[in-house]
């Protein structure tokens, strides 16, 4: 009898969406027979969350004292971790405004009111555990999910694209948002594998996908363009800490564009 | 002997969306305490988004919830658009309310066949009916498979849509494409009347039968649907959105990141399909309208479980409230995607019915801005009413074998169809 690939999926702090993503390919039926799900709360109430796996996907971005422990026993059981979207792989949209105390944001949200929780500041996976493999996006696509677990169970590696979503963008032929229409596309910067999504609503992209690996993040050239139409400092590392604010790149290439210029 | 008691947990309630827990604590005059224990970490998304643009934080707000994510969307780009003061033209909100009901009937079909229906059948995972349930898997991923692409058509993708901008959409669908979606619907909706049969055949428990305070949106334009100005209560009351704060009051609980509300300061309540089903079944037409005239006993306002039937039943009027829909829009069909707006400062208060019930946004722009925001979800109205059923359950079971009540108090829990990821990121006091 075929052995099967033990699967795990775990969630920390999220919108639950990569999980639903993932629950919603009708793929996932053929999957199956060759997989056994260990632990996934969401869909499976006979779920384990420190048996061994061969796969552990993670979702969401540590944001309690408690997800510390958890991630460190899942990696633990694991012979992969898989970071999967944007909260896993880079905090989430809840590192947006990464420069607040948790004080001040406790503060906001909760006034005095005290929980029995540790909460803390959402930070990535990889701040803690080694991660294996990364799934990107804000959900990631479906075909990233295929991609990915097609990969694994050959017993290969899958390959992380290093090109931005304006590659996808030329090819379908969509208008350029950035310079035909002058509104902020993340595009040059953004990790491709969404086919231009937004772009081809007509939708400036938000960068939902993260900052392009390799160190090859043009965050200085895109904010040297942004500056040019007009956009303050502050305006532009608003709009690409959406998605990018653990990457520690990010202020010291903008902050460069705007040395020694005279405003 | 009873000297001795565990508190009977559950550490994280499986098939529902987020984490949450459920204790129970047994003492010798019977059930002392039960607690939803809500995990999931805060993530403050009305203190991040302060002092933002306008288009960014709107960017950021639906990603609080995955399974309702066009809900938060709509909800919040018409609480900013109320706010500047701009109104969008009949066949987009028309178009928009397309959109909604893509959620709504992706929601529906995967809480009732995934979440509820392996409880009843005695399954822990719904992929393990594929074999002896082949027809009602099918008609599932149907359902969900209709709801998640008219997602992808109108709102750019099925979680997370960025196709929804202030003055209207990115891109509009054709019309040919708009016609398929209307014969899908047409075809969808056999289906969606088979999930109300199967569903008026499951036992709705009767340990939790008593009185419940149902909240709904009060319809505009008096026809049963998702928009709306003012909320209606089971009791006869009624009051206008902007009056949320004074009749739904929050406080902060410690056993939970998301806070509980009462109505008038002191009663649990609910919001959910029943609660609109209870409020406002006399807007309803077509189809639904029989099944409820029919089916009335079963609709029930005094049973939690009631809930379940009543997304079956809307799953039947929502696909027939989408054709109309559609068709109104190619009417007034224009190929114009949107308006241009003007960003004012204003205030503006959204409540439209999510999924699950209830869902409020309120935001003030200034400058360009958002200066203020507040965002309540069904599923922080529910928390309280939810372990009033909990207790309900456990006064009756707690007797029995824990696994049992288990089992039980999870199922209640289910049958809200909360989303725990939701009800974390509640309100500023």
């Amino acid at each position: 009898m075929e052995k099967k690939v033990r699967i795990g999926f775990y969630a920390l702090t999220s919108c639950y969406g990569c999980q639903l993503q993932l629950a919603m390919m009708d793929e996932l039926l053929q999957l199956l027979p060759h997989a056994e799900i260990v632990c996934w709360f969401m869909v499976e109430r006979d779920s384990y969350e420190d048996e061994p796996v061969d796969i552990a996907f993670i979702e969401g971005s540590v944001s309690t004292e408690e997800e510390i422990e958890l991630v460190k026993k899942i990696r633990e059981n694991a012979k992969i971790v898989v970071a999967v979207g944007s909260c896993a792989v880079h905090g989430g949209v809840q590192s947006w405004e990464k420069d607040k105390s948790l004080e001040e944001l406790w503060k906001t949200v909760y006034g005095d009111g005290k929980v029995k929780f540790e909460p803390k500041m959402a930070e990535p996976v990889e701040n803690y555990i080694k991660v294996d493999y990364r799934i990107y996006g804000c959900p990631p696509e479906k075909k990233d999910f295929l991609y990915a677990i097609g990969t694994f169970l050959v017993g290969s590696w899958p390959e992380d694209i290093d090109y931005p979503v304006c590659v996808e963008c030329r090819l379908k032929g969509h208008p350029c948002i950035l310079i035909e229409k002058g509104e902020p596309c993340l595009g040059p910067i953004t990790r491709a594998g969404c086919d231009a999504r937004c772009p081809g609503f007509g939708v400036a992209c938000i960068g939902c996908r993260g900052a392009i690996g390799y160190d090859v993040a043009w965050f200085d050239s895109l904010a040297k363009t942004f500056k040019e139409k007009g956009l303050t400092k502050e305006e532009i590392l608003e709009r690409m800490k959406m998605f990018n604010a653990h990457n520690p790149k990010l202020e010291e290439m903008v902050e460069k564009i705007f040395q020694g210029v005279e405003e | 002997m009873k000297s001795l008691y565990l508190p009977i947990t559950v550490d994280h309630i499986a098939r529902v969306e987020g984490k949450g827990g459920v204790e129970i604590i047994v003492g010798d005059e019977g059930v002392k305490e039960v607690k939803l224990n809500i995990i999931e970490g805060p993530r403050f998304f009305e203190a991040i988004t302060v002092g933002k643009k306008l288009d960014e934080a709107l960017a950021v707000y639906p990603r609080i919830c995955s399974f309702c994510s066009a809900a938060h969307k709509l909800t919040a780009v018409e609480a900013a658009e109320k706010a500047i003061g701009f109104e969008p033209r009949e066949e987009i909100q028309a178009l928009r309310e397309v959109l909604y009901i893509g959620d709504m009937i992706e929601s529906h079909a995967l809480h009732l066949y995934l979440l509820v229906l392996p409880d009843y059948l005695g399954y822990s995972n719904p992929l393990k009916m594929v074999d002896e349930y082949k027809k009602e898997i099918g008609i599932a991923l149907d359902l969900k498979n209709l709801g998640s692409w008219m997602m992808d058509e109108l709102g750019a993708r099925a979680i997370h849509q960025e196709n929804v901008v202030l003055g209207g959409f990115g891109k509009l669908p054709g019309r040919a494409t708009l016609e398929k979606m209307k014969r899908r619907l047409q075809e969808a909706l056999p289906k969606a009347e088979y999930t109300f049969e199967l569903f008026s055949k499951l036992e709705q428990y009767e340990e939790v039968e008593g009185p419940i305070i149902h909240m709904a949106v009060k319809p505009r334009d008096d026809v049963y649907g998702i928009y709306g100005d003012a909320i209606s209560v089971s009791d006869g009351f009624e009051f206008p959105s902007e009056d949320y704060k004074k009749h739904m009051v929050e406080r902060v609980v410690e056993h939970s990141f998301a806070k509980h509300s009462f109505y008038n300061d002191e009663k649990p309540f609910m919001t959910g399909a029943i609660s609109r089903v209870v409020n406002h079944a006399d807007k309803l037409y077509g189809r639904a309208k029989e099944l409820y005239e029919s089916h009335k006993d079963l609709l029930r306002s005094t049973n939690p479980f009631a809930n379940n039937l009543a997304q079956a039943l809307e799953l039947v009027y929502f696909t027939e409230r989408a054709i109309d829909l559609i068709d109104e829009a190619l009417a007034k069909w224009s190929i114009r995607p949107r308006d241009e707006v003007e960003i004012r400062d204003g205030f503006g208060v959204s409540t439209t019915e999510a999924p699950r019930g209830i869902l409020v946004y309120a935001l003030e722009v200034k400058d360009g801005r958002v200066a203020y925001a507040d965002i309540i979800t069904p599923t922080a109205f529910n928390l309280a009413m939810m372990e009033v059923h909990v207790r309900m359950m456990a006064e009756k079971h707690y007797n029995d074998d824990p696994e049992r009540l288990k089992y039980l108090a999870e199922m209640v829990v289910r049958a809200y169809d909360p989303c725990i990821s939701c009800s974390v990121h509640v309100a500023r006091l």
